[in-house]
């Protein structure tokens, strides 16, 4: 009601008087909104102060910082990031974090792609029947899939080589060995993840319009090259989109290599470095600098790639 | 032209097989065929798991392994049930009420900031709605130790209270439902107004009832992802009556993973049975809720 009243006299007043009013128009704004929208803004702003601000300065705070829980912090200054650049651990996990993060998302989305293409020519009951199956191991609890895989993994016995002698073939040892775990543990998060990028792939496909491929159809365009010129344009913002956030989950995983490592370091990527050095060397302060170096190439990345994709979208 | 049989006018008889495959549906069906291949191929670990469950100690372990218990038995779902041997009971009950407490409170906080955050006028709401977003920029795990040492201070180790907590408000939810609400004709909200109703009144009785589709599909989200959560119900929680289900399942690991696999199987089939229960009854609303979210760009 206030509002009605107060807005015909605010925009009458002369141009001499604006700045006065315009200096205690923030304050009347502020009274005149709903106690409800400023009770809930206070309490979203405490809310991300506890569980963002305070946690993200204090991170960066211990960055620059030696403390193991016990002792007092001491100031290091950068020496927690010169040694991360120095420390062939460090460059391990990244090494094995980029891996498992390229061969996941380039192998994982194609895949989902195909399989998104060839539901696409599936229509009515059989589609929905076929995207709950593929769907099944996204529900499925990470952590129980895990178990499963590695039972199934186990080099004498294990489902797996029992298939691979059965056609003849030399059995494998799979996570017991160092060359072969990372691969063994991307197949199971590329089988675990697929559904996601089906589904909003195939909905994608689903949205771009009939017509278009008839038009191509008419013009002699084949399957794949429509595929090529129609489909593909079209969904691209779902794949950059699926790209993204594929980069940010797999930088992330951690379950998998903490509860289905290989031997040694062959599986040890950043996200279980940082969990390695926070929670069981209890070296706080260069756990919270690899956290942030992690943070950096996550951005890094991200904006390359909304930048590169971006830029080819205009041409 | 000799003989009728060759005239032009009357073709050659074309068994139902030839027609099939000139016609083209044959491609239909064998891509009906590899999907449904691979359907078996991404349900295969399933059989086993199901399969296993059901075997005997002495089974599992036996070679040459089959898929089939050779003498079907419950005893896996008995030893994990036995509160004297796994506290599966306990991490079910801690789990639904990690669960539901985050499924109920992200469902608030989001709609009504959805609603707030659209709708009305206030200093600095943009600001706020922005600052909110930009939080996602910030992985997880760069906040993992900071916010552990937090909850530390707040004395939230070691109770579901500190499991919760990071996870009442959802910048994800929020955005989802501002989007959503911007979809709802203003006129509603305007009419509304010059009845006389509160703003929370409007968010009450017009705002919640509408945006349930959109709330529906935010629930499985997010069902799925605390129920499912793995690493920070792993950096809170020690005492094993307090441990969540994945927790559990890995501790179960740990105990029975050398000669009883077999109640590592029978967890985790009782482990997954309620996110299987949700997604098929919210089957549905899921579908739609990937359109609706604008997931797809």
């Amino acid at each position: 009601m206030t509002t009605l009243q107060d807005s015909p006299a605010s925009s009458g007043q002369s141009l001499a008087q604006l700045p006065v009013a315009r200096r205690d128009s923030v304050w009347r704004r502020f009274r005149r909104a709903s106690p409800f929208a400023l009770i809930y803004s206070a309490a979203i702003l405490i809310f991300y102060t506890i569980i963002f601000i305070i946690p993200f300065g204090t991170g960066i705070w211990l960055a620059f910082q030696n403390w193991d829980f016990i002792t007092n912090p001491k100031f290091v200054g950068l020496r927690n990031f010169t040694k991360a650049f120095t420390d062939q651990y460090f460059w391990l996990a990244l090494q094995k974090t980029v891996l498992f993060s390229v061969v996941e998302i380039s192998l994982g989305l194609t895949i989902a792609l195909l399989f998104a293409l060839a539901l696409s020519q599936i229509i009515g009951k059989w589609q929905n029947i076929y995207l709950s199956l593929y769907y099944l191991p996204v529900i499925t609890p990470l952590v129980v899939s895990l178990y499963l895989w590695r039972w199934l993994y186990r080099p004498t016995g294990g489902a797996f080589n029992t298939l691979l002698g059965s056609l003849g073939l030399p059995e494998q040892p799979f996570l017991a060995s160092p060359q072969q775990a990372l691969w063994a543990i991307t197949v199971v998060i590329i089988w675990a993840h697929l559904g996601t990028g089906i589904v909003l792939f195939l909905a994608g496909i689903n949205d771009v319009p009939e017509s278009l491929f008839e038009a191509a159809r008419l013009d002699g365009a084949g399957f794949w090259q429509s595929f090529y010129k129609i489909t593909l344009p079209l969904i691209r913002p779902v794949l950059v989109y699926q790209m993204v956030v594929s980069v940010i989950g797999t930088v992330q995983m951690f379950e998998a290599f903490f509860l289905i490592p290989g031997p040694g370091f062959s599986t040890r990527t950043l996200a279980l470095y940082t969990y390695e050095l926070g929670f069981r060397a209890l070296n706080l302060g260069y756990g919270a600098a690899v956290s942030l170096i992690i943070f950096v190439i996550l951005l890094g990345a991200t904006v390359f790639q909304l930048r590169r994709w971006q830029i080819e979208w205009e041409h | 032209m000799a003989t009728t049989a060759d005239s032009p006018l009357r073709p050659t008889p074309i068994s139902p097989f030839r027609r099939w495959l000139i016609s083209g549906r044959w491609s239909k069906t064998v891509v009906f065929l590899i999907l449904a291949f691979f359907s078996f191929a991404m349900f295969y670990p399933f059989i086993w798991l199901l399969f296993s469950s059901f075997k005997t100690g002495a089974d599992i372990v036996s070679l040459p392994v089959t898929l089939l218990p050779k003498k079907w038995t419950l005893s896996a779902y008995l030893m994990v049930m036995d509160p004297t041997r796994a506290n599966l009971p306990i991490a079910y009950v801690n789990s639904i009420i990690v669960t539901s407490g985050t499924v109920i409170s992200v469902l608030i906080t989001s709609s009504m900031g959805g609603f707030i955050f659209a709708r009305l006028e206030f200093p600095g709401r943009d600001y706020l709605f922005y600052f909110v977003l930009s939080t996602t920029m910030v992985p997880f795990l760069t906040l993992l130790i900071p916010l552990y040492i937090v909850m530390r201070e707040l004395n939230l180790l070691n109770s579901l209270w500190g499991v919760w907590v990071p996870s009442i408000f959802s910048s994800f939810g929020v955005f989802l439902c501002r989007q959503f609400v911007y979809g709802i004709p203003r006129e509603l909200y305007d009419a509304a107004k010059i009845d006389g109703s509160g703003d929370f009144g409007i968010y009450r009785n017009i705002i919640l009832p509408l945006t349930k589709p959109i709330l529906s599909a935010l629930a499985i989200f997010v069902f799925l992802g605390s129920f499912n959560a793995y690493l920070w119900p792993l950096v809170i929680l020690n005492e094993e009556k307090k441990l969540t289900l994945p927790l559990i399942i890995a501790r179960m690991a740990n105990r029975f993973g050398g000669t009883d696999y077999q109640a590592v199987m029978a967890g985790s089939v009782l482990v997954s049975i309620p996110p299987l229960i949700v997604f098929f009854i919210f089957q549905k609303n899921f579908v739609r809720g990937i359109a609706l979210t604008g997931l797809k760009g």
